[in-house]
């Protein structure tokens, strides 16, 4: 037998569901209820992201990045998995990532278009992380306090993130904003398989509308520069 | 009409009551009959055949809720005559949570300490053993086992200087899921070793073909693990079967957990079965099934046979 092919996904999750479940509890018993206002900060970096301000939009999320890598992933979920550690490290660097968007306006000088994948993407994606998230566990028989919420947990953390950077960034900043969100939502997802979660699924279907709503973006935006450089510039001469 | 008592009546009465509220909880608790132990080869020494693996399920960090659920678990594996608790430095904070139950349960004196050494979790091995003996709030460790014959050589012969210097009483290695067999079996061979870890239970069986006889052959001690197969054996069982009646007739295997953990320990090689569990219920089931009767060869193969029917 190939040694790589007696493992399974199981062997990598060193924690049982009720261990998983409990550290979501602890979470939320242990902030709330700092849920209410993370959340209203989630909303306006929403509402920003689709008035086209996504320089303040990024710069509202990187705290709430920062903040869930320590509380969660240092303080937490480092002591049941090692890769936990690295996952904070991660968190920190998507806070850095953003910040630095923020400040050199990488990547956040694009209007929206309110129309197309994309944007329809984004939109249903950051509202699942937002609202969509926080019901789940207590609509599948968990406790309230077992709600993933955004900015406290980093599952709707991630989701609402790449919903944002589907509708706001565009080029390379959207690619290297969305890669840390759509590494954890993976994550998250298979962790969830593991655990024999009801709602299992749904981090994918998340992901899939997401890796569509960027590929589509990137075809738009190369799509766009393609018809820019033939249309003629003042001149009557084609762009080179 | 008052019913009138005598000082006699009274007084039984009175007895009645004392006595019943002593004996009867001890009766009620009491196990059926007495835990199965198998002698380590080469040695008086025994271990009772149903062990306590940490793997997964004992991961629960500092959260005082799960440390206390985790503490009845191991309260009740003590009660039952438990003995040997296995762990790794791979499996998170287990160790320290193990610990923790030690602790409030005032270090039972049939604990059988097991831990392994692991290259990833840093330092030497002699480092990684003070560290964990340190995390267990024990002194020293019964069995220390090289973890799936991680950087073996090396281990193997730090572990045996600790036990030469009476710091740990057996060594040992360890694989799992059927990886690495025939490397296994080669240590086996050569090396002096006290006691193997590997995968057996009713569908995994390849240790049958040679690791088992070897171990009889050398006098080697087996620690069986994935006795459930990750849990998805018995859960996979439980959802769908019930258990065969002449299981009840042959071995009195009236659970999965009978039928899955006594086809183990009825081997004649292996030493102890060490499922690993969150709950206390199910700690009982598995715990009752290191009791007699148990099953006999034809009827292990019977039950090979059934299981392989499903």
């Amino acid at each position: 037998m190939s040694e790589w092919s007696s493992y399974r996904l199981q062997d990598f999750i060193p924690f049982t569901s009720d261990i998983y479940f409990r550290l979501l509890e602890r979470m939320g018993e242990a902030y709330w209820p700092l849920h209410l206002l993370i959340l209203a900060l989630g909303a306006s970096a929403f509402f920003l992201s689709l008035r086209g301000r996504a320089r303040i939009a990024c710069f509202l999320l990187a705290p709430v990045w920062g903040f869930v890598g320590v509380a969660y992933f240092f303080a937490r979920y480092g002591e049941l998995n090692w890769a936990g550690n690295y996952m904070g490290w991660a968190f920190l660097a998507q806070a850095a990532t953003l910040t630095l968007f923020s400040i050199t306006h990488f990547g956040t000088e694009v209007s929206p278009q309110r129309r197309g994948l994309p944007f329809f993407a984004g939109v249903l994606i950051a509202a699942t992380g937002l609202l969509g998230y926080p019901v789940i566990a207590p609509l599948m028989g968990y406790s309230w306090f077992q709600a993933e919420t955004f900015g406290i947990h980093p599952a709707p953390t991630a989701v609402t993130t790449l919903g944002l950077v589907v509708i706001s960034l565009r080029g390379a900043a959207m690619w290297i904003a969305a890669a840390i969100p759509l590494l954890w939502i993976t994550v998250s997802g298979l962790t969830l398989v593991v655990l024999d979660a009801p709602w299992a699924s749904a981090p994918f279907a998340i992901l899939a509308l997401g890796l569509a709503g960027l590929v589509w973006a990137e075809m738009e935006r190369r799509s766009d520069r393609a018809k820019a450089r033939q249309a003629p510039d003042k001149r009557g001469l084609p762009n080179s | 009409m008052t019913q009138r008592f005598t000082r006699r009546q009274t007084l039984k009465l009175i007895g009645a009551g004392i006595a019943s509220a002593w004996l009867l909880p001890a009766r009620a608790t009491a196990a059926p009959g007495a835990a199965l132990e198998k002698a380590i080869p080469g040695t008086d020494e025994t271990l009772p055949v149903i062990g306590l693996g940490t793997w997964r399920t004992f991961n629960v960090g500092s959260d005082p809720q799960l440390l206390n659920a985790r503490a009845e678990v191991v309260r009740a594996f003590f009660a039952q005559g438990g003995g040997l608790i296995d762990s790794s430095p791979m499996y998170g904070s287990a160790p320290d949570v193990i610990g923790y139950a030690l602790k409030r349960l005032g270090n039972p004196a049939t604990l059988f300490s097991a831990e392994k050494v692991w290259g990833p979790a840093g330092g030497s091995a002699r480092e990684q053993v003070a560290e964990l003996a340190q995390r267990w709030g024990v002194k020293h460790f019964d069995l220390v086992q090289v973890h799936n014959l991680d950087n073996w050589r090396e281990n193997l012969a730090a572990l045996r200087e600790m036990k030469a210097a009476g710091q740990i009483r057996y060594v040992g290695i360890t694989t799992s899921h059927g990886r690495r067999h025939a490397e296994f079996e080669q240590i086996m061979a050569s090396e002096d070793i006290d006691f193997a870890q590997m995968t057996y239970n009713i569908t995994h069986r390849e240790a049958e073909k040679r690791l088992l006889p070897l171990a009889q052959e050398k006098g080697v001690a087996v620690i069986a693990n994935r006795p459930y197969d990750g849990g998805n054996l018995i859960k996979g069982l439980k959802g769908r079967e019930q258990v065969p009646e002449w299981a009840v007739q042959e071995c009195d295997c009236r659970t999965w957990a009978d039928f899955l953990l006594k086809f183990i320990v009825s081997h004649p090689a292996v030493n102890c079965a060490i499922p690993a569990t969150t709950r206390v219920d199910h700690l009982n089931e598995n715990m009752r099934a290191g009791r007699d009767p148990m099953p006999s060869a034809s009827t292990r193969r019977r039950m090979v046979e059934f299981i392989e029917s499903l």
